[in-house]
């Protein structure tokens, strides 16, 4: 930075006088001061612990001593199961659980937009209070709510005869629990930034579009999805990235169980670093998910972005 | 899935990138902020003067606190406060404090002996060395084995014994009668089948509870006391992996019979749904160790009368009724200032026989010092337990010889592949010698250690 700052002047002679009228070298150098704060907090923060878990990842601890070991922690994610089981638990709720979520928080932003629906701001604040709770406490809330002998769900349905679902016990069925915890979590989050980006879709496209003759789901097609785009992006790589570092839900509902039903990758991380207190293979664990992510988020860029 | 968005998206741009980039620092910053090693920041100071915080979970803390005003008495100059944070919530507060280099740890911590080792060998400078403090005089104070599990080289102290636990046997002797069974003629685990049969059949009464899809760490307790009577655990004394071996089979097919008859509740919850269960008498027996006596009285005392005790049965005609399943150990941390005083409130509470049998009275826990048992409190009769002289029932039990079992640092893992095991017998109908030899493969190549068959 410093080289920066000290940088001999070599623009050429009118752009240095109007330099000069901004202040000369002290007016160049606010900038930097001001970003100053937030430029070393990053370094401090993220920086240093991102630099330094990479230099982790190339180590293992034997008997309290680091040892450098090279690319031995990633040879061994390669041929660890535990890894691609929690690669696929993820896959799936990415291809399953984030489309169904996306396609619900349209159709709710689409509806909470409607001139006809009276009270929209309750509806509104109603499906996006589930976001502002704690993690923990929703998570709790639903280990009640679904437990197979104890929980209410069960009863309820125990009113209509039914014996009762196996609902954080059977692997397929805690993988559907946690897809439904996180729709319920996300989607009116979701549907709030589409909701944003809709009200800025002009009146007069959907006139026109009247105009031609197009019904409620040709002008839905035609002008609504076409405006949602941009946020469409945004939410799905929000999304992707949420659930590539899914943690919480099944940290709490299932702790990765039955059998590694609900392992995620973040959760494996987890118990990798703070129940086998090995921190180098976490390390590697972390690394091979940040270029996952980076690799999703510039496929999703691609595909959904403006081509202009 | 806390991303917040900043601005509507239109390409790739720079700051598009940098948002995905911060979105990336969050990830690999998770593993970073672990950290590694741990620094003994800590000093003795003055044994006499100091502000200590305890570290303990449920029954053991609550004994804790009932102690601190008679300690207080004595050394006036020694503050201390006992925190209940909870177990399993304990492990990883201890942990990522360890990792952080003791910061925000406390003074004196309560680890049991399946994370002793662990703790020791991830961060030698964990925990201070009592011997140093004059730990090395208690020596041969505590039940036998139990020096080695706290001092596993001879010459450092890494804790001192609080409880020894021995496997237990509670029933409920109301449904065991009302179904004409004699618990004392039961002596092996198969009789024990058999008599869970008639109890469900006359009383509807589901024999024990488990938790299945091992929705907590230690779903597998049942399993591994079985393991420990037949005197096997899942590591040998040279910390080779013995997880498959044909007593490890026997004990997952007896729990797999079990099941099979519909005999096995599930726990799946945990602790809670373990207390839900007592109240609502799911199951007539409970496996569990001494403390558990202590939790039935505190968490049921409308069930008084009802509930009998004595060692479990054996997993093989004649074999052992006795295991000591196991212990759990006050520790000072390395990073304490306060090294000498934490000592002081160790000492204390852990080697005066006055101090054990008063927890013991107030919580039912067990305590290693074998000095303790010469207390009445050990030989009264209880009223809750029908008269029943539960404290000589475990007595006899620790005095029995039990040989020491190897947890090893990676208890943790085994844990897991067994619990996973387990959920695949119980849930899957998997076959035990077929799921233990996979767990078995699978505990060798994570951690490098020889399965030995």
């Amino acid at each position: 930075m410093s080289a920066v700052l000290h940088k001999p002047s070599t623009v050429s002679e009118p752009l240095a006088a109007a330099g000069a009228k901004r202040g000369g070298p002290r007016g160049r150098l606010a900038p930097y001061l001001f970003i100053l704060p937030a430029l070393v907090l990053f370094a401090a923060f993220k920086l240093y612990p991102i630099g330094w878990s990479f230099v982790l990842s190339l180590h293992k601890t034997v008997g309290g001593v680091d040892t450098f070991v090279g690319g031995e922690n990633y040879r061994r994610l390669v041929d660890d199961p535990l890894f691609w089981t929690a690669l696929k638990n993820t896959a799936v709720v990415l291809a399953v659980q984030v489309p169904v979520m996306l396609a619900l928080a349209t159709g709710l932003a689409v509806a909470l937009n409607s001139a006809i629906l009276r009270g929209r701001s309750v509806f509104r604040l109603g499906f996006f209070l589930p976001m502002v709770t704690g993690l923990v406490a929703y998570g709790i809330m639903f280990s009640v709510l679904l437990h197979q002998e104890y929980g209410l769900v069960n009863w309820f349905l125990g009113l209509f005869g039914s014996d009762g679902i196996p609902w954080l016990t059977d692997p397929l069925w805690a993988k559907i629990s946690i897809g439904f915890v996180l729709t319920w979590h996300y989607t009116g989050y979701n549907a709030v930034i589409l909701l944003a980006r809709l009200q800025t879709v002009p009146a007069e496209l959907y006139d026109a579009a009247a105009v031609d003759g197009a019904g409620p789901w040709h002008s839905f097609r035609h002008v609504t999805l076409p405006g949602l785009r941009p946020a469409l992006l945004l939410t799905t790589v929000l999304s992707t990235i949420g659930t590539l570092q899914l943690f919480d839900e099944p940290y709490i509902l299932t702790g990765g169980g039955p059998d590694n039903a609900t392992l995620t990758i973040g959760v494996y991380l987890y118990q990798t670093a703070f129940k086998y207190f090995d921190f180098g293979y976490a390390s590697a664990i972390a690394y091979v998910l940040a270029v996952l992510i980076g690799l999703l988020g510039i496929v999703q860029f691609r595909v959904l972005g403006d081509r202009s | 899935m806390n991303v917040s968005p900043v601005n509507t998206p239109r390409g790739i741009d720079r700051r598009r990138l940098l948002q995905l980039g911060g979105a990336l620092a969050a990830t690999t910053s998770l593993a970073a902020c672990s950290g590694s090693g741990s620094a003994g920041t800590g000093g003795a100071g003055d044994k006499n003067k100091g502000s200590l915080t305890v570290w303990s979970w449920q029954g053991p803390a609550t004994a804790l606190k009932a102690l601190v005003p008679e300690f207080r008495r004595k050394h006036p100059g020694i503050e201390v406060t006992v925190e209940d944070i909870g177990n399993p919530a304990i492990w990883d507060k201890i942990t990522t404090a360890m990792a952080a280099g003791g910061e925000g740890l406390a003074d004196v911590l309560h680890i049991g002996v399946d994370y002793l080792p662990g703790y020791t060998e991830k961060f030698p400078e964990g925990l201070a060395d009592l011997g140093e403090l004059g730990a090395a005089k208690y020596r041969g104070a505590f039940a036998p084995g139990l020096w080695r599990t706290v001092s596993p080289t001879g010459s450092r102290v890494n804790a001192l014994p609080w409880e020894a636990n021995s496997a237990g046997f509670w029933y409920r002797a109301d449904l065991f009668e009302k179904a004409g069974v004699d618990a004392g003629a039961l002596a092996t685990w198969d009789d024990v089948v058999e008599a869970g049969k008639k109890i469900k059949a006359d009383t509807g009464t589901r024999l024990i509870g488990i938790d299945k899809p091992a929705s907590q760490a230690d779903a597998a307790n049942f399993f591994q006391m079985l393991l420990q009577l037949q005197g096997a655990f899942y590591f040998n004394a040279d910390g080779d992996i013995t997880l498959d071996s044909p007593e490890a089979v026997r004990a997952m097919k007896i729990i797999k019979r079990m099941n099979d008859s519909g005999l096995v509740s599930d726990f799946s919850g945990g602790w809670n749904t373990m207390v839900s269960s007592l109240k609502k008498s799911t199951v007539a027996v409970q496996p569990m160790p001494t403390w558990f006596g202590g939790v039935i009285e505190r968490e049921v005392p409308q069930q008084k009368g009802k509930w009998r005790v004595q060692l479990p049965p054996a997993v093989r005609p004649g074999g052992s009724r006795s295991a000591t399943v196991n212990s759990t150990h006050l520790a000072v941390a390395g990073s304490s200032p306060h090294q000498a005083a934490a000592w002081t409130f160790v000492e204390y509470v852990l080697t005066r026989p006055a101090s054990q049998a008063r927890i013991y009275r107030d919580q039912a826990i067990a305590p290693a010092l074998m000095k303790a048992y010469d207390d009445a409190a050990f030989h009264e009769p209880s009223a809750y337990f029908g008269g029943q002289k539960r404290g000589e029932v475990f007595l006899k039990a620790l005095k029995a010889p039990s040989p020491s079992f190897t947890y090893s640092s990676d208890y943790a893992r085994a844990l897991k592949v067994v619990t996973d095991a387990q959920t695949r017998v119980l849930l899957k109908g998997a076959d035990p010698a077929g799921a233990l030899h996979d767990a078995a493969d699978r505990l060798g190549k994570q951690t490098g250690r020889k399965v030995v068959r």
